[in-house]
């Protein structure tokens, strides 16, 4: 099944450059392995090399410098789950961690190998466009930074070059009122997201929205930041009947940007619900 | 004491298939049709031969004996010749030197095949104008059971609830897929390894398959990581005996998740309608129900499911009046087969949530119509038996009781979330141990040797539930020795003799009896030989932990060793041989009238839920589980057992379901995790079974039966709407929640 595939493991990134600059066409980056290995026995993925990216300590931690915050790519879930650092400054970024597959998966998988997949129930991705993360590239041509949106074109269409590798994310800190990331998922843990969502926001002395952050994922083909939402809810002091509305509107732009599916029938019902829950705090 | 095996599993040592340590075994890989319904017009196995590692490719024509397997009816081809039923049925296997030779041999066979019409839908496959899946027709049978008048009945009705109910198509989803290993012995002995639930039964299949003399095949259950049903067919152990058969070299052969997924038998998905009616008192008067069971492809236990859910209809109540039918009926999917439960887990469904609907029409409280229904001795069931001992589904209820009254009272009102809604449900069954209305004995030995040493052979799998442990403290309380001082032979057909099925809940009961029965017939042997030597009469004799002494002067004694030594030595050597045979009369085929089952073990499950009527998400927060099997032998299994079922009741209630055609794996597949289950308080019952060992029954699929119901019905105390389908999955929550009016801006709680 796998002959013929050969393991390369670079210990600095320069050598990983290298390297891709001649084979990128033929290898697949693995980090935590856990999309890849899953990919390469069902055969849907076919590659000549693996190169491991997992034991680059340039892709490694989490801090804060200056305005900005910093998260390595190859950061694995279990890093994020435990980070001081996240809770204060991302704290929807870290709670996606702790719904995310099993402890064991959590050990290897990594944020840059969530968002490479490319899956539109990518579970860091709301939180990361939340932040408005913008995604930090090195080929052995330099680097080129682009905003997380940016990083894929449809489920599983990474736009990443094939001589790339993502060093880091570099997210606007947050400390807002309320931030948070929840999923609905067939059972609670292992679990692929049916829906998932993350927010920020906070209100002036007024109680009227003055900031506000939602990106809704695993509902349209690409996670989204549903700016429409914010915008309708800005100024506004909230109250049930303004949230539901506010609901409606963020089904109304998924219907509108996916069309209408044999699922859409509970996601739009789904994401106005989910919607309720997350900013109820703030009535 | 600890479970027999508990350390050796826990420290890795037992012997799975895969694990058998054999002299460079080739390994197969089978050919699964693609196609749902088709003539196959040629196999041509030619690319595959010229595979480098590919040492033969075997089709129907290489069998010697009878292509035809079936526990029940023979009706599933080892390898199909003629045409294909379903996808994944079997066409022709690859035996290669590697893995990798076997697959690729697969991909090199050229099928042509001339697609059928096919029929999914049951209903549909009962017309006449159905394309016709098997030769005579596509009802594979009906079981009836018929008593009173319900017209007249129904009549009288005070309420009458008619509703239609339909459950999903489930994977067992055991952990270790199906294997199986094996060798060509030195006297050409054909020796399989293989994960079973049954390996007398695997080996009367491979002798019938290869058409050979009984002693050529010999089977030995390996360690084997739990079936839940799916392993009572014949799964590997067809394949590696025919290629054993004809290549005489070691072949090891373990399923992938996903072939275990593909080509192993489902749950019966259940269409129920039924009809119920009480009067005003709540009392049941009448019952119709017609049920179909979608059996696939092939019977496999088709019929004993078809059977069983037709005389579990009514659940554990008395209704005098019945009309019910329960239809089998083959389509172009994958095959049904036994699964914990044979069809009660849905019936149970239908008709508990039947009895809190009348409960509501007649505005009581769900217990009050259970307790005024509910068999007591004397009651006779739908099928004319008269149940007269061990009958603790009151003492069941009654155990739960106290939970719900406290649950209604302060939980199910007690703060939540706002969006979250609380509801309490009751799920009751029964359960007729073994097989319905059929023969289904057992055998065991029991010997003693020269030395005193005592060894219980038993063909009876255990496959996790623990069997093993039950059977040895039998044999040891008999002989009044500790259990871990009995040698155990098990499942090895050289060695041991049938002990029938791990199914149907019987091991406990049945092999229980039949080991009991030998070891009292060695406990006899000892007694006679030691009249001889203490001379002292039988009545004042007594075992006392490895010697017959003398009740009245404890000094006057003899070991074991020393009674077995003389026995050998007079040629009389202690070898016990034990049997029983449930009592039972057959059902009669238009009516269904007879005694199914010579007892019945009894549950209730109160299950505590919380909804989101945002999302439809649920978590189950606790179940009671009261559980009346007889004598808890091994009280530690009984619990293991139901946690165990709680766990697959959750699965069944809220998440599984298998679509043909889609569902591949455990990717798609979603069973519980750990995270899912709720806190579990099981209860024990004990109401005596005067004909079981000890006055045990049996908890195997009673734990799971229960739940389901339970929870359904807690879902429909928190949002005031039902579902009638399972799963209960996000999609039909959140309909139940829109319907019931929960979802929206007004109805969130405040903190
Ligand atoms: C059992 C199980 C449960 C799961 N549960 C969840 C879940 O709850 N939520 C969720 O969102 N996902 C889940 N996943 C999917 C998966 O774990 C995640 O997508 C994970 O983040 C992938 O990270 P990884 O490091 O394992 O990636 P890998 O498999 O190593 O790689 C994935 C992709 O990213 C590329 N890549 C990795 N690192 C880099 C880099 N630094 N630069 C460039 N390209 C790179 C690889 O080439 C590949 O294309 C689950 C998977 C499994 C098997």
């Amino acid at each position: 099944m796998y002959a013929g595939l050969a393991y390369v493991r670079p210990e600095k990134l320069d050598e990983a450059l290298e390297f891709l600059e001649e084979h990128g066409g033929e290898t697949a980056v693995v980090a935590g392995g856990t999309d890849v290995m899953v990919d390469l026995r069902s055969g849907a993925l076919q590659t000549g090399y693996l190169l491991d990216v997992s034991r680059l300590s340039e892709l490694k931690g989490i801090a804060m410098q200056g305005e900005e915050l910093w998260v390595g790519a190859g950061t694995t879930l279990s890093e994020i789950y435990s980070s001081e650092t996240l809770a204060l400054f991302a704290p929807a970024l870290q709670k996606a961690a702790f719904t995310f597959g099993s402890k064991q998966v959590r050990n290897t998988a990594t944020i840059a190998g969530n968002v490479v997949n490319a899956s539109p129930s990518a579970d860091t991705m709301p939180p990361l466009l939340i932040h408005e993360a913008r995604v930090v590239l090195a080929s052995s041509n330099g680097v080129r930074t682009v905003p997380v949106e940016a990083m894929s074109t449809g489920p599983y269409k990474s736009a990443i070059h094939p001589d790339e590798v993502i060093t880091r994310f570099i997210l606007k800190p947050a400390k807002s009122m309320l931030a948070d990331f929840q999923k609905i998922a067939r059972r609670k843990a292992l679990a692929i997201s049916r829906m998932n969502m993350a927010v920020m926001a906070e209100k002036d002395e007024t109680g009227k929205i003055m900031f506000m952050r939602l990106a809704l994922g695993s509902s349209t083909p690409t996670p989204r930041r549903m700016e429409d939402v914010e915008a309708f809810l800005l100024g506004k002091r909230p109250d049930r009947a303004l949230l539901w509305e506010a609901g409606q509107v963020l089904a109304e732009k998924m219907v509108e940007i996916t069309g209408r599916r044999p699922s859409t029938g509970y996601k739009e019902k789904a994401a106005q619900g989910l919607f309720m829950r997350m900013l109820y705090p703030l009535v | 004491m600890l479970r027999i095996g508990a350390v050796e599993r826990l420290k890795g040592e037992p012997i799975f298939s895969a694990d058998l340590k054999l002299d460079h075994p080739l390994t197969l890989n089978v050919l699964r049709s693609s196609r749902a319904h088709a003539r196959i017009v040629k196999i041509d196995i030619n690319g595959a031969l010229n595979v480098k590692g590919v040492v033969k490719v075997f089709t129907a024509s290489d069998v010697p004996g009878n292509n035809l397997t079936g526990i029940i009816n023979k009706d599933r081809p080892l390898l199909v010749s003629d045409k294909v039923r379903f996808v994944g049925d079997s066409i022709a296997f690859v035996a290669a030197e590697n893995e990798e030779a076997a697959e690729k041999g697969v991909h090199a066979i050229n099928v042509v095949y001339e697609d059928l019409p096919a029929v999914f839908d049951p209903e549909e496959a009962l017309k006449d104008s159905a394309p016709k899946i098997h030769e005579k027709g596509n009802l594979l049978f009906s079981r009836k059971v018929k008593k009173g008048n319900i017209d007249k009945a129904f009549e009288n009705c005070q309420a009458v609830v008619e509703k239609t109910y339909q459950t999903s198509c489930l994977e067992h989803t055991y952990l270790e897929p199906d294997a199986g290993a094996g060798y060509v012995d030195g006297d050409g002995t054909i020796v399989i390894f293989a994960s079973t639930q049954n390996p007398h039964y695997d080996h009367s299949e491979v002798v019938s398959i290869l058409g050979v003399e009984d002693e050529k095949v010999r089977i030995i259950q390996a360690a084997t990581g739990g079936g839940f049903g799916s392993k009572l067919d014949l799964n590997v152990q067809g394949f590696i005996g025919l290629a054993l058969y004809h290549l005489k070299r070691p072949v090891r052969y373990v399923y992938t998740r996903e072939e275990a997924f593909l080509a192993t038998a489902k749950r019966h998905p259940l269409t129920m309608i039924m009809k119920t009616g009480a009067d005003r008192n709540g009392k049941l008067l009448a019952m119709r129900a017609r049920i179909i069971c979608d059996t696939g492809a092939y019977a496999s236990y088709g019929i004993a499911v078809a059977s069983r859910s037709a005389v579990h209809a009514t659940g554990p109540y008395e209704v005098e009046n019945v009309d019910i039918e329960a239809h089998c009926v083959y389509t172009n999917k994958p095959f049904s087969g036994a699964m914990r439960g044979f069809g009660a887990p849905q019936m149970a469904f239908a008709n508990e949530s039947q009895m809190d609907l009348l409960a509501k029409e007649l505005s009581m409280d769900p217990f009050e119509i259970r307790r005024v229904n509910i068999f007591r001795q004397g009651s006779e069931t739908a099928t004319g038996q008269k149940l007269t001992e061990s009958i603790g589904i009151l003492e069941c209820l009654d155990a739960i009781q106290p939970y719900y009254k406290g649950a209604v009272k302060k939980w199910r009102t007690s703060e939540a979330s706002p969006f979250k809604r609380k509801g309490v449900g009751i799920g009751a069954m029964w359960y007729g141990i073994g097989n319905t209305g059929m023969r289904n004995p057992s055998t065991a030995r029991v010997e003693m040797d020269p030395a005193g040493a005592v060894t219980l052979y038993t063909g009876c799998a255990d496959i996790g539930q623990g069997s093993t442990t039950v059977l040895a403290q039998i044999v040891a309380e008999t002989l009044c020795l500790e259990a871990d001082a009995i040698q155990l032979v098990v499942g090895d057909t050289k060695y041991t003799t049938n002990a029938g099925a791990t199914s149907a809940s019987r091991q406990t009961y049945i092999s229980g009896n039949a080991v009991k029965e030998a070891a009292e017939k060695l406990r006899e042997l000892l007694m006679t030989g030691a009249v001889d030597v203490l001379k002292v009469g039988k009545g004042s004799l007594m075992l006392d932990s490895g010697f017959v002494a003398d009740s009245n002067d404890n000094a006057k004694r003899v070991s074991f060793s020393k009674l077995a030594a003389r026995a050998y030595k007079k040629g009389l050597p202690f070898v016990c041989q034990g049997y029983f045979d449930p009592e039972t009369v057959p059902l009669d085929p238009e009516t269904g009238q007879g005694v199914p089952y010579s007892t019945y073990a009894f549950a209730c499950h109160l299950a505590f839920v919380t909804v989101d009527t945002m999302t439809g998400e649920v978590r189950v927060e606790k179940v009671v589980a009261a559980h009346d099997v007889g004598k808890a032998i091994y009280p530690e299994g009984v619990i293991g057992q139901i946690c165990g079922g709680v766990a697959m009741g959750v699965g069944f209630a809220l998440m599984e379901e298998f679509m043909h055609g889609q569902t591949e794996s455990m990717k798609d597949y979603f069973i519980p995790t750990c995270k899912d289950m709720p806190e579990v308080i099981p209860i024990i019952v004990e109401s005596r079974e005067p004909t079981g060992p000890f006055g045990a029954k049996g908890v195997g699929e009673p734990a799971l039966i229960p739940t389901a119901p339970a929870i359904l019905n807690a879902l429909n105390d928190a949002l005031g709407e039902r579902i009638y389908s399972l799963p209960a999955n996000l999609e039909r929550v959140l309909e139940a929640s829109i319907r019931s009016g929960c979802f929206g801006p007004k109805e969130a709680k405040n903190v």
